[in-house]
């Protein structure tokens, strides 16, 4: 199913603006940050939820490596050159991006922005979970475990994502609310694969002393830090004694929140992200009324509620009715 | 006046060694940082860890020597150990054992490294942009090869590769032996063979190798491969860190190598360089970047800092020679 998508995706920007003759279907351009992480699978698989309820075409197409900004700002490019209907885009800079939405509004493309903010009102809605909420949610979460004291870590993700710097403002602002909480460091950044974040997070723990037990807690605000910092974690055998909350889900991240060697993910709903954006894209081309901002909600799972049906759902969506296999 | 001319010769000869310079930056670097954190640096903990960091970059390092003194370059590394790390994570999750999932990730790197070498042997296109195209190619590769996503396997003790077992004797894990014995080999293999005299001699000279009788194809085809085969054990040793197969993985690597080769007295013009000065440029990157971290400086410092100290330290060395 998703092969076929894509193999869609790339026909239709060879063929560029020529296309359209042979489906009357909306066609909704749907471009996330990257398509390696798992969340963006479950956004893809809430985007097909939303075309097939409402007998859209989404085509999905996003830069493999996830801080690819160049690569993105061409994305949009191509598709507003090929004439799709609206475009749902996570932007991968508040600011980058801002000129090719402007374009496509300019070739009376709207657009729907979700998962990460963008600067300015050219967007026609912005889909996505309350970041600073959600990080205020961990950092709360890390307060609770640790009996609010203690020295922490913040390992960031990378400079100039914007729905990442939200929750680790969102985050501190949590461990203010706490006097004798410390935040020993918040200025390292874990980079956009999960071997940079590894090894960044490795060193960092060293420096900070995490093995002389000089570090209570860390936080991780994406995917792909919290499982480089669980591996760093394993490494130096400190896991299960630094408290660790992270954020998203994916199979090695469910298995050390199982262990215990992870304390807390706190989730957000990315099926139900990847379906709303779809789904108010097509209620604005219907000319129906839209809010400006949509909230699609976060949750903390820990070891004991994650089992719960409810979280199951988050934490192990079954994604094979949209993707297969 | 001056010291006797006994010494004096072998004090020349001494500094003349590619080695010493990025040996004198490294201890400097390490001592600067252990003066300035040294509740944290000088512990073994820190060691280990940037033993570990260190172990990619200097087993692609290796090989890149060979290319670099060959007078070629490799710019496909980075994309080669993202390929091994889709092979290894694939042959371990069709259910294969450690040993044919490592095998499988260095028979991948030393067929890539085939591919770069016969290209560059029999199309007479400079290596940069062969390994240019083959860099964006083998990147393609391995992203199509994953379904263009990570893949989770089990990682069948070959994690324990490059993780420190506390019951072990060890003080650092198997894979810096690994890439130490590689280097060893790799040193050897440049210094003491006959493959190795004909690749610092293609390096220093093609039109004078060809004349004494040496095969340019054939010695070019062979480094690349090896090239190639140190970058699939270096992306077994990946895999080993990550436990998963990521096909995004080590972009830019192929600068960070490239860097660790030129502070060890590597010649880009070709027939200069050695294994071991190629190594200490590798651990002096990787200190920089962890001393860094322990002095709390913000990254985009860290960036300037390595920025800096690579062309300090290529400049120092070029110095030196001519002095």
């Amino acid at each position: 199913m998703r092969r076929r998508e894509l193999l869609v995706g790339g026909v239709g920007l060879a063929g560029a603006a020529a296309c359209g003759g042979k489906s009357n279907k909306t066609r909704i351009a749907v471009i996330p940050k990257g398509t390696t992480h798992e969340f963006w699978k479950s956004v893809h698989a809430g985007a097909i939820k939303a075309s097939r309820e409402l007998d859209v075409e989404i085509l999905w197409k996003g830069p493999l490596k996830e801080d690819d900004l160049k690569e993105q700002i061409g994305i949009v490019e191509s598709f507003v050159s090929q004439g799709v209907s609206g475009i749902v885009l996570a932007p991968l800079n508040d600011k980058a991006l801002v000129q090719p939405v402007k374009g496509a509004k300019n070739a009376k493309i709207p657009t729907v922005i979700f998962d990460s903010s963008l600067q300015g009102e050219e967007h026609v809605s912005y889909v996505a979970t309350d970041n600073v909420a959600a990080g205020r949610l961990g950092g709360e979460r890390l307060a609770k475990t640790l009996g609010a004291k203690g020295s922490v870590i913040l390992l960031r993700y990378l400079e100039g994502s914007a729905s990442t710097a939200q929750r680790e403002q969102g985050f501190l602002e949590a461990m203010k609310a706490n006097a004798d909480l410390k935040v020993v460091s918040d200025n390292q950044y874990g980079g956009a694969t999960t071997e940079s974040a590894s090894t960044a997070a490795e060193t960092l723990l060293v420096a900070q002393g995490a093995d002389k037990g000089q570090v209570a807690g860390v936080f991780c605000p994406n995917e792909s830090t919290t499982f480089g910092m669980l591996l760093a974690l394993e490494k130096l055998g400190l896991a299960g004694k630094v408290k660790l909350v992270g954020f998203d889900a994916s199979d090695k991240l469910v298995a050390g929140l199982k262990d215990g060697k992870i304390d807390g993910l706190v989730l957000q709903n990315p099926l139900n992200m990847g379906y709303l954006a779809v789904k108010t894209m097509v209620q604005h081309l219907k000319k129906e009324s839209i809010d400006k901002l949509i909230d699609t909600g976060a949750r903390v799972a820990d070891k004991e509620n994650m089992d719960s049906a409810e979280l199951k759902e988050l934490l192990k969506p079954d994604l094979t009715p949209y993707l297969g296999q | 006046m001056s010291a006797p001319q006994g010494l004096e010769a072998r004090a020349r000869s001494f500094l003349a060694q590619p080695w010493v310079g990025p040996l004198v930056a490294l201890v400097s670097v390490y001592v600067l940082f252990a003066v300035l954190t040294p509740e944290t640096f000088l512990r073994g903990i820190a060691l280990e860890t940037m033993a570990r960091h260190t172990v990619v970059v200097a087993l692609c390092a290796v090989g890149m020597t060979l290319v670099i003194v060959q007078g070629g370059i490799d710019l496909s590394v980075g994309s080669v150990v993202a390929l091994v790390t889709v092979v290894t994570a694939s042959a371990a999750r069709a259910g294969h054992g450690p040993l044919v999932a490592a095998l499988a990730g260095m028979a991948a790197g030393a067929l890539c490294g085939a591919l770069n070498g016969a290209l560059v042997a029999t199309l007479k296109i400079t290596p940069f942009i062969v390994t240019l195209g083959t860099m964006s190619g083998l990147r393609g590769l391995a992203k199509g090869l994953a379904d263009e996503q990570k893949i989770d396997a089990d990682a069948r003790g070959l994690d324990g590769l490059m993780m420190s077992d506390e019951a072990s004797v060890l003080p650092v894990p198997p894979g810096v032996f690994i890439a130490l014995a590689a280097a060893v080999a790799g040193a050897v293999l440049l210094a003491f063979s006959r493959f190795g005299r004909h690749v610092v001699a293609t390096g220093s000279s093609p039109a004078t190798a060809r004349l004494s009788g040496i095969s340019i194809p054939r010695v070019t085809f062979l480094t690349y491969a090896l090239a190639g085969l140190m970058a699939g054990v270096a992306g077994v040793m990946e895999f080993s860190t990550l436990t998963v197969g990521d096909p995004t993985d080590s972009l830019g690597l192929e600068l960070e190598v490239i860097a660790a080769v030129v502070i060890g007295g590597g010649s880009l013009f070709g027939g200069q360089g050695s294994v071991a000065g190629s190594l200490l440029g590798a651990m002096l990157m990787t200190v920089i970047a962890t001393g860094a971290t322990h002095l709390g400086i913000a990254n985009w410092i860290q960036e300037i800092l390595t920025g800096a100290i690579i062309v300090v330290a290529v400049t120092v060395d070029r110095w030196r020679h001519v002095a």
